[in-house]
């Protein structure tokens, strides 16, 4: 990093941009992350709109997946870590007492890195959640359940001769929209990527990246990408982090072609990240 | 004179000569233009001077100690009187018998009959020149290659080659052993099994209902066959195995699952080694815990209640085994529930799961190739273990399935047919190790069949 | 529609979260179970095994002259150390108690006192022969009923547990009689009876009396065992594990070769008693019962431990350091002997003493090769007829008399102490070397 681009991290006091939206499905408000003693996340306050996808990006270790990671509580299961600030959907917030996490789960589904689909059939893997939760009253209904899930990731037709072989036995490309499929088999409100595509090669990222756009009318997605290229493709708004600080939120076409911010320039132009 | 003190005598020497050798590369290395001249390090020379001294002369000690014994009966036959020889093998046998014990214990003259005693003066002066010419051979051929390997030693001998494959012949050789363990157990236990099935008809044996080889004492006997039916003991082996398995998995799974998934690193930190504790413990204390103070509970907890329990019952054994068996299906399991990776764990949550189901439906159906791996180790284990059912359980070959009555097992069989004074082949000692081939095959094929499974689950994960 | 997922989730959630709870404390039953196990088999084997290290002694006045030992004053050492030593004992108890007159009960009296008594007697009179002629006043060691009695601390007059007192909870277990119980009380008051620390537990071998059934032979049986099992099996696995992690080919010989020792590693321990017996006894004519065989049995046991452990260690020396030697032109064994071995050796060692000491507690493949033999005189070389701690142990469970249930125990301690410092010697010798690389 540059000195002077280091002296204007150091000066960001407030996000650049518009950081709320007219219709936000989540609010983040003044998100402070904690690692033990280190922190993560300073004071981030962002919305995520009804049926928009935001794109999350920032060099490594900035802080994005952690971000998402708060917004279905995912960040429970690491016991030394602790949020500050509030995230709300539909205007309840997250982290008070009265929320239970695996109920808020349901509501906000979660895709990782690398997919990782379960030990079991396809079948099974997509059945999973509507089981534990008990969606599907009969056995009909979760076969319902699964086939749409599967239609809805696009994977359908690739699998719908073999539903009972393992989740595993699928290319990376199919696992991930296996996982896809897993996730809105739930039928949640929100869908979190955590970059979705890095583990797969450009013809499935292109396939995934298509699903994300048509999952848009139904869902409200935040997806966190290394690819610029990415966010560009599939998102409305963008965010832009950088060492745990979000510097800059804009509608991604402002983003990319006009950032305001000299440390969202120095990234989208490629001096650094 | 005593092969130890022989063994010491030439370790000296050898050590010697190294000494020698050094300095002799010292002495050429002078004369020929420095040690840079030389092949090998001064230590190499040495090394190799005492490998010429050192191996040949282990192999003399070995290989007379094997042959002594032969050839000094092969000379003592002519001095035992021809009375003797008269009357059998056995009789010899006994004669040298008597000899040998006076012989070794230093004391001829506690044998009264002149004859004998005279046989007796024979094989000590054999044994004591048979030992002298040993030591001087040995001297010898020590003092004799030594000086020949020092000779030998010129700038150009490549020392260090000959030393470093004499090294890996070594370590080469010694990789082996295990292999021929393994060849010596299989053909021990065959062998003698073999006789054994020349004896009872192999049929006979696996699927016969009665076991008294009691009765196979002497060959004059009524019944003196014996009954070498050995089902009971296959039904009692499993009827205790079974019952402790009963304990060892669902408690050392369960611990296990807590301790992978639940607990905090402070309290797997103190638990893990406590429970390793308990595998620590010699299997000979849980056969004493077992017949001393579980199966009498059992007996009074049982005529509490009116039912009639033996006091060595299977549950006893069964019980106490299971309970040594805890650690080890807990630590097996334990291995293989933290090698599921994490992200699969994340995908549960992230669906909004819980975290015991996550564990049920997701954690346990990835390990289950790796878990039921470490459970078919257990039940090996179980099945070959040996002290607990020796004290606890009974010798009384039942076929029943009842826990409360006694049983016996192959391994209780296998001690008892083995220790005391029985003559080496009769029937009954010979049937210990048809019962020892058994064991070997089932408990060989567990093991394969798990390693083969935990290894594939590992590698999937790796 | 999303409405309905949040309705059914909700409807769920109550009876999920009670499964999580029970579930979770089926975990922590599990645990509190297993180590409860280990609480109460420590706890059984101590409470039952700490009196064996304790002896109680009776004082009585013995009087050594020549009318109660049968020997002259001026007898020859042998005679004198041969004499009726028994004698004066019993002589002493009947001064002691003069009322005693019937045959019956004087024997019962006799019983009160160990059979080993006149050995010890035998051996004060031989320290120093002035003492012939006066009256002693000794400490001598009591037997094994009353010396139950008397370092429990029992009230003496309580009646016996039999017959009409068979349920009475209160009444005392033991094989004496009321009469002799009446003695020994008559003991306690005029204080005539002590309890000491059993040195004897230490300093005897076996015995088929209790009181005097000792561990120092099956100890040195372990030793020389433990010996023969490190000599041998140390060198050839330390060995072993570096040709297959440093030297060996990629070739079918090697996986079969590995494939080998881990099996071996699961192989039944009473089947290496099986080999000992048939190729070393049988076959080689080794002894039989003597720690040579014993330690080459339990070697052969031992070493795929010890191999498996070696070869961890070795793996976990990083390449780095191999490149670095062999850069600098050292050959393949210098490379080993001189920078992978030394680094390795405090994981060897561990690996090492952890499976010496499972060789330690083996009881069953010795059973095979005869080393059960009833063992008085302590063995002075590995191919004497020996026997070791566990098995000591499994032949005093075996005794009927309940006394040995203490020495069994006792016996047990003594070998849970080596184990402990043994594998405490393994645990800090990891903390104290382990590196991270």
């Amino acid at each position: 990093m540059s000195s002077a681009a280091e002296k204007a991290f150091e000066e960001l006091k407030e996000t650049v941009g518009r950081v709320t939206v007219d219709n936000p499905k989540m609010q983040a408000k003044n998100v402070d992350v904690f690692y033990g003693d280190k922190q993560a996340i300073f004071d981030v306050t962002c919305d995520i709109g009804k049926n928009e996808v935001i794109a999350m990006i920032g060099p490594s270790g900035c802080g994005k997946s952690t971000f998402l990671r708060c917004m279905n509580r995912m960040n429970d299961t690491i016991p030394s870590c602790r949020v500050g600030g509030d995230i709300l959907l539909e205007g309840d917030s997250l982290y008070s007492s009265s929320v239970d996490p695996v109920m808020l789960r349901a509501r906000v589904g979660m895709v990782f890195q690398k997919p990782n689909p379960f030990a079991k059939s396809i079948y099974d893997n997509v059945a999973y959640g509507p089981r534990i939760h008990g969606l599907a009253n009969n056995r009909a209904e979760l076969d319902d359940i699964v086939e749409s899930s599967l239609q809805r990731a696009g994977l359908f037709d690739e699998v719908k001769d073999r539903l009972n072989a393992p989740g595993t036995s699928l290319s990376g490309g199919q696992q991930q929209r296996l996982c896809i499929a897993r996730t809105i088999a739930v039928n949640p409100e929100v869908i979190l990527m955590d970059e979705p595509c890095s583990a797969l090669d450009p013809i499935a990222t292109a396939r995934i990246e298509e699903l994300i756009d048509e999952l848009r009318e139904n869902y409200a997605i935040a997806i966190v990408t290394h690819s610029m290229q990415q966010a560009a493709r599939v998102s409305q708004r963008t965010a832009y982090f950088h060492l745990g600080k979000l510097v800059e939120v804009g509608e991604t076409k402002t983003i990319f072609t006009n950032p305001t911010h000299e440390l969202t320039e120095n990234y989208i132009t490629g001096r650094f990240g | 004179m005593s092969v130890t003190n022989l063994i010491l005598v030439t370790l000296l020497l050898t050590f010697l000569y190294f000494v020698f050798g050094r300095q002799k590369a010292f002495a050429v290395a002078k004369t020929s233009g420095g040690l840079q001249g030389m092949h090998s390090l001064p230590s190499h020379y040495g090394a190799y001077v005492a490998v010429w001294c050192a191996l040949p002369a282990l192999a003399i000690i070995v290989g007379w100690k094997l042959f002594e014994p032969t050839v000094i009966d092969s000379m003592l036959a002519s001095s035992i009187p021809d009375s003797v020889h008269e009357l059998g093998e056995k009789s010899v046998a006994l004669y040298r018998n008597e000899i040998n014990n006076a012989v070794d214990s230093n004391n001829i003259a506690s044998l009264t009959d002149p004859v004998k005693q005279a046989t007796a003066t024979r094989l000590a002066s054999l044994q004591n020149s048979a030992m002298l010419g040993l030591f001087v051979l040995v001297l010898c051929t020590v003092i004799a290659l030594g000086v020949f390997a020092l000779k030998r030693i010129t700038p150009d001998m490549t020392a260090r080659h000959r030393v470093e494959s004499v090294v890996r012949s070594f370590l080469f050789i010694s990789a082996t052993i295990a292999i021929l363990t393994t060849v010596g157990i299989v053909l021990s236990v065959l062998f003698e099994s073999l006789r054994f099935f020349s004896q009872v008809n192999l049929i006979d044996f696996v699927t016969g209902l009665n076991w008294s080889p009691q009765t196979a004492i002497r060959a004059d006997q009524v019944g003196s066959t014996g009954a070498f039916g050995a089902i009971p003991l296959f039904t009692g082996t499993l009827l205790i195995s079974f019952i402790a398995m009963l304990v060892a998995v669902p408690f050392g799974l369960m611990s296990a699952i807590y301790l992978a998934e639940y607990a905090t690193p402070r309290v797997r930190a103190i638990v893990k080694p406590l429970l390793e504790m308990l595998a620590g413990i010699p299997t000979v204390v849980y056969g004493v815990f077992a017949a001393l103070t579980v199966a009498p509970l059992i007996k009074d907890i049982g005529s509490a209640v009116g039912l009639s329990v033996a006091s060595e019952s299977a549950l006893a054994a069964g019980l106490v085994m299971g309970i040594m068996i805890i650690p080890f299906v807990s630590s097996l399991s334990d291995d293989v529930i933290t090698a599921v990776p994490q992200s699969m764990r994340d995908g549960s949550f992230g669906l909004g799961a819980t975290h015991s189901e996550t564990i049920r439906k997701v954690v346990i159906p990835a390990a289950l190739p790796g878990i039921v791996g470490g459970i078919l180790l257990a039940v090996s284990r179980a099945i070959g273990e040996t002290m607990i059912v020796v004290m606890a359980a009974g010798l009384a070959a039942n076929l029943t399935a009842n826990p409360l009555e006694a049983v016996t097992t192959v391994t209780v069989q296998i001690v008892t047919l083995l220790t005391g004074d029985q003559e080496f082949d009769s029937t009954k000692t010979l049937a210990a190790f048809a019962l020892g081939l058994m064991l070997f095959v089932i408990t060989l094929v567990l093991n394969v069949i798990a390693l083969y499974v935990v290894r594939r689950y590992r590698e999937q994960y790796e | 529609m999303s409405n309905n997922t949040t309705e059914k989730v909700r409807a769920s959630l109550q009876k999920r979260y009670f499964k999580e709870k029970v579930f979770r404390s089926i975990g922590v039953v599990a645990i509190v179970a297993s180590l409860s196990f280990l609480v109460v088999l420590l706890g059984s084997i101590i409470y039952k095994g700490y009196p064996a290290f304790k002896a109680s002694y009776i004082q009585l006045d013995v009087t050594l002259t020549e009318e109660t030992l049968d020997v002259s004053a001026d007898a020859e050492d042998s005679e004198l150390r041969r004499a009726n030593y028994l004698g004066a004992i019993r002589t002493a108890l009947r001064e002691r108690f003069p009322e005693v007159t019937k045959r019956g009960d004087k024997r019962n009296l006799y019983r009160l006192i160990s059979s080993g008594a006149e050995y010890a007697l035998s051996d004060f009179m031989m320290e120093d022969r002035s003492r012939f002629g006066q009256t002693h006043s000794l400490w001598l060691l009591a037997d094994d009923e009353a010396d139950a009695l008397l370092k429990r601390n029992k009230d003496l007059t309580k009646p016996i547990r039999t017959g009409e007192n068979a349920k009475n909870k209160d009444a005392l277990i033991t094989r004496l009689n009321t009469d002799q119980l009446g003695w020994l009380q008559s003991f306690k008051e005029a204080g005539e009876t002590d309890v000491r620390l059993a040195s004897t537990f230490f300093t005897n071998g076996d015995s088929r009396e209790a009181e005097q059934a000792g561990i120092r032979a099956a100890l040195i049986g372990s030793a020389y065992t433990l010996l023969i099992t490190f000599v041998l099996s140390f060198p050839i696995a330390v060995a072993a594990a570096i040709y297959l992690e440093e030297f060996a080919p990629q070739n079918k010989f090697t996986d079969i070769v590995e494939v080998n020792i881990n099996n071996l590693a699961a192989v039944p321990s009473i089947v290496f008693g099986l080999l000992g017996l048939a190729v070393f006894i049988n076959y080689l004519q080794l002894p039989r019962s003597a720690p040579v065989v014993g330690g080459i049995v339990l070697s052969l046991m031992t070493l795929p431990t010890i191999i498996i452990s070696s070869r961890a260690a070795l793996k976990a020396v990083p390449p780095s350091i191999r490149e670095a030697a062999r850069g600098l032109g050292a050959s393949p064994v210098q490379v080993v002997t001189h920078h992978v071995l030394p680094l390795a050796m405090p994981g060897i060692l561990t690996g090492t003493i952890i499976g010496l000491a499972q060789a330690l507690g083996e009881t069953a493949p010795l059973l095979m090769i005869g080393m059960v033999a009833f063992i008085v005189d302590i063995p002075n070389s590995v191919t004497d007829p020996a026997t070791v701690l566990p098995v000591q142990v499994f032949l005093w469970a075996d005794a009927p008399e309940r006394a040995f249930t203490e020495r069994t125990s006792g016996a047990i301690l003594v070998l849970l102490a080596f184990l402990v410092v043994m594998n405490l010697t393994a645990v800090l010798l990891r903390k104290k070397f382990e590196r991270r690389w």
